[in-house]
């Protein structure tokens, strides 16, 4: 129709003229014509055109789109449906993208599955620990206790003992399981368990079990003896012609498996021909109930224990007698230490003995002490416990005592002696005169005497007697010469003079040494004469020595007897010399 | 009166309504997975018999196949009883019924069987012929089924309960 134009100006003008037809300069009136024959068409046309561009323009849109479109099929009735839609695809793209990118999805749920590992690993430290902070709060009661003996005796661990008595288990059923049919033979279930559908469970656990042993075991021998699913546990003891399934919860000993062997042997022992179709069913009943499954178990752990060595009761009660051995001769010493010890107390001068408290942490002596009696500590520290002593102070009438107390009081010194007879104090030896006259006051003071005897002897003064003897060993050698017979040589004055003064001062000294000072002249003579005329030259001129001294106050002075060896002196002189020497 | 438990095997070709014909008899304790998984599925389901103790029928639904594999003939072991499974519209999973039916009497000779034909809501699409059934009829007890709508389903499970208590 286009091809009809008829208004073209770049036509060929070779160009035949165009078959006659409607006026070229009409142009409206062609359009009018066209849209008379075709004009349906043209607007059927123009709405495809229309609905191309839509669609190309949706199209190029819908990317930035499709997010929107999900969130608001999201809201209301809506959302269930994009669920649903989306399940399968999402699902399947998540399955490509393990297969494809398993590192991003590894990267992706890291965050996600190790907090989630960390949980249950920290729920199951959590049940340990818990567990045994149950052992350890029970170490100090008698069941702790017990489990350490037990432990001791079995040489078992104490922390196995005390795992295999803390971690809990239950039985949760008890299936007898018709091996080649899976029916159930007979079954037993914990009280307060929901009821199930047992035949369907014992069918697929047989088929499982087949399943497994096609798919896994290499021979006949391969079964499906145990699962375990969280804390769940499910053993199978496999039978000849019938299996016995156990649903566990918990940890179980390793000895309940052993007697369920034993349970599904001894079902079999008793029936020859195990089937379901025999009368037996629910004879086997009281073989499988959980609560006398877990009791027997646990029966059998303490009965399978190791028989505990002789050896350890021996060593026990041997140590017990030599315990009881040991108590009773230390018990023997201690009595006999206490009894010496209450003997020397008892016969102990000053002291009073009222009691002796025999603890077992030490020993209480209880008595009066006399201030002046011998320390009783050196006594105590030989026992054989602590000992202390608990006195009070009281004044003895022992002699003894009565003698040390006079001695402390009087202040006697060690030249004194002392000692008490029957309330009689005697002193003896030797002390200086004012000691000997502040005792004799003082003795009939001193508690427990009823007289004293005095014989203590009166001390010269040493530096007096000293001094005393000084003078005397110088005084012979102050000599009073004569010039002839009794005439004093001129010299003589001044000697005579010098003994006046040491007379003087003997006298002085011997008061207070308490020596009597007494003295003797005596005469010597010269070569000539004869012995009889120089006796009495001797005698005359000691004479006059005392005649001398005399006369100048000193009058204790006597003529000594005559004396022959003084002739020997070959001089004619007189000197003095004192009667009795000092000591 | 306790129910006695008798050990009842489906089998079939695939896609016959074994599973169907189960779902529609019983309220599954299991899901359907373990018949891809580990290849049956087990139910159970008490039939009363009018004055009979009631019986138990514990129902091994065993994944279709044309075949029984060794693993299939061990999930035989012990049935009681046989309940095949054909699709009236599709005739040749009569014959692969009746072959399987063949293997399962060299392990199970005397065990009880019965046929269900299913699918009896599609009977206008049946290519079994109503001949071939009488014909079988002669030697199995068949019963035609819908799982769809349960049509023939009891029956066909209280014959076999029926037959194992006699």
């Amino acid at each position: 129709m286009r091809n009809a134009d008829t208004g073209g100006g770049d036509r060929p003008s070779a160009v035949p003229a165009p078959v006659p037809t409607l006026d070229a300069a009409d142009s409206g009136g062609y359009e009018r014509l066209r849209r008379l024959l075709i004009g349906k068409e043209l607007d059927a046309l123009d709405a495809l055109d229309a609905r191309v561009d839509t669609l190309g323009r949706s199209q190029s849109e819908l990317p930035a789109r499709l997010p929107d479109a999900i969130l608001r099929a999201q809201e209301g009735a809506g959302s269930e449906r994009i669920t649903a839609a989306l399940a399968r695809p999402v699902a399947g793209a998540l399955g490509t993208a393990v297969r494809e990118n398993r590192q991003v999805i590894v990267d992706v749920l890291f965050p996600v599955i190790g907090p989630a590992i960390r949980k249950a690993i920290a729920e199951a430290l959590r049940a340990l620990v818990a567990d045994l902070n149950r052992a350890l709060e029970s170490s100090f009661t008698p069941r702790g206790i017990r489990w350490r003996i037990e432990a001791w005796r079995s040489g078992v661990p104490y922390a196995e003992i005390v795992l295999k008595h803390t971690l809990r288990y239950g039985i949760d059923h008890v299936f007898l399981i018709e091996r080649d049919s899976g029916l159930v033979l007979d079954r037993e279930s914990a009280p307060h368990l929901p009821v199930l559908d047992a035949d369907a469970i014992a069918g697929m656990l047989t088929a499982i079990g087949e399943f497994v042993r096609d798919s896994v075991g290499q021979d006949e021998s391969g079964t499906l003896d145990a699962a375990r699913v969280g804390e769940h546990l499910l053993w199978v003891v496999q039978g000849p012609r019938a299996n016995l399934a156990c649903f566990i919860h918990g940890v179980p000993p390793a000895r309940l498996h052993a007697l369920l062997e034993q349970r599904l042997e001894a079902i079999h022992a008793e029936y020859d021909e195990i089937s379901y179709a025999d009368e037996g069913v629910g004879e086997w009943r009281h073989l499988l109930q959980p609560d006398a499954l877990m009791r027997d178990a646990r029966a059998g752990d303490e009965a399978a224990a190791p028989a505990a060595s002789r050896w350890p009761i021996v060593l026990l009660a041997l140590a017990a007698l030599a315990l009881i051995a040991w108590a009773i001769v230390r018990e023997r010493r201690e009595a006999s230490a206490l009894a010496e010890l209450r003997a020397e107390l008892s016969s102990r001068p000053g002291f009073v003995l009222t009691g002796i408290d025999a603890r077992r942490d030490g020993w209480i002596v209880h008595g009066l002490a006399d201030p002046d009696a011998e320390p009783i500590a050196p006594l105590l520290s030989r026992a054989p416990h602590r000992a202390t002593l608990d006195a009070s102070g009281y004044l003895s009438t022992d002699d003894a005592i009565i003698a040390r107390r006079a001695r402390r009081l009087l202040d006697a010194p060690s030249t004194v002696t002392t000692s008490v007879r029957d309330g009689i104090l005697a002193l003896g030896g030797h002390a200086s005169r004012e000691w000997i006259a502040a005792a004799r006051e003082r003795a009939a003071w001193v508690p427990g005497v009823r007289s004293a005897d005095f014989a203590v002897a009166a001390e010269r003064d040493r530096a007096a007697s000293e001094a005393l003897s000084a003078i005397a060993r110088a005084m012979p050698e102050r000599v009073v010469t004569f010039a002839r017979d009794t005439e004093p040589a001129p010299e003589s004055a001044a000697v005579v003079d010098a003994i006046v003064a040491d007379a003087r001062r003997a006298e002085a000294l011997g008061k207070t040494a308490g020596v009597g000072i007494a003295w003797i002249a005596s005469g010597t003579n010269d070569d000539p004469g004869s012995e009889a005329v120089n006796a009495h030259l001797r005698t005359e001129r000691a004479q006059w020595l005392v005649d001398a001294l005399r006369a100048r106050g000193v009058a204790n002075v006597a003529v000594a007897s005559d004396d022959p060896s003084l002739a020997e002196a070959h001089r004619r002189g007189a000197f003095i010399r004192l009667a009795v020497p000092p000591r | 009166m306790s129910a006695v438990a008798r050990k009842v095997c489906m089998i079939g070709d695939f896609g016959v309504g074994k599973t169907s014909l189960v779902a529609r008899f019983v309220h599954s304790t299991f899901s359907d997975k373990y018949l891809t998984t580990i290849g049956v599925k087990v139910d159970s389901k008490e039939v009363a018999l009018p004055g009979r103790a009631p019986c138990k029928l514990v129902l091994w639904d065993i994944a279709g196949r044309s075949h029984l594999d060794a693993l299939n003939m061990t999930y035989l072991r012990g049935a009681a009883a046989l309940l095949l499974v054909a699709d009236g519209t599709r005739e040749r999973s009569l014959n692969a019924t009746l072959d399987l039916l063949m293997q399962a009497r060299t392990l199970l000779p005397d065990a009880v069987a019965v046929l269900a034909v299913n699918k009896l809501d599609l009977v206008e699409q049946w290519e079994v012929a109503p001949s071939a059934l009488a014909e079988l009829r002669r030697t199995l007890p068949v019963h035609e089924t819908s799982a769809r709508s349960g049509e023939g389903v009891e029956a066909a499970f209280s014959d076999i309960a029926a037959r194992l208590a006699a």
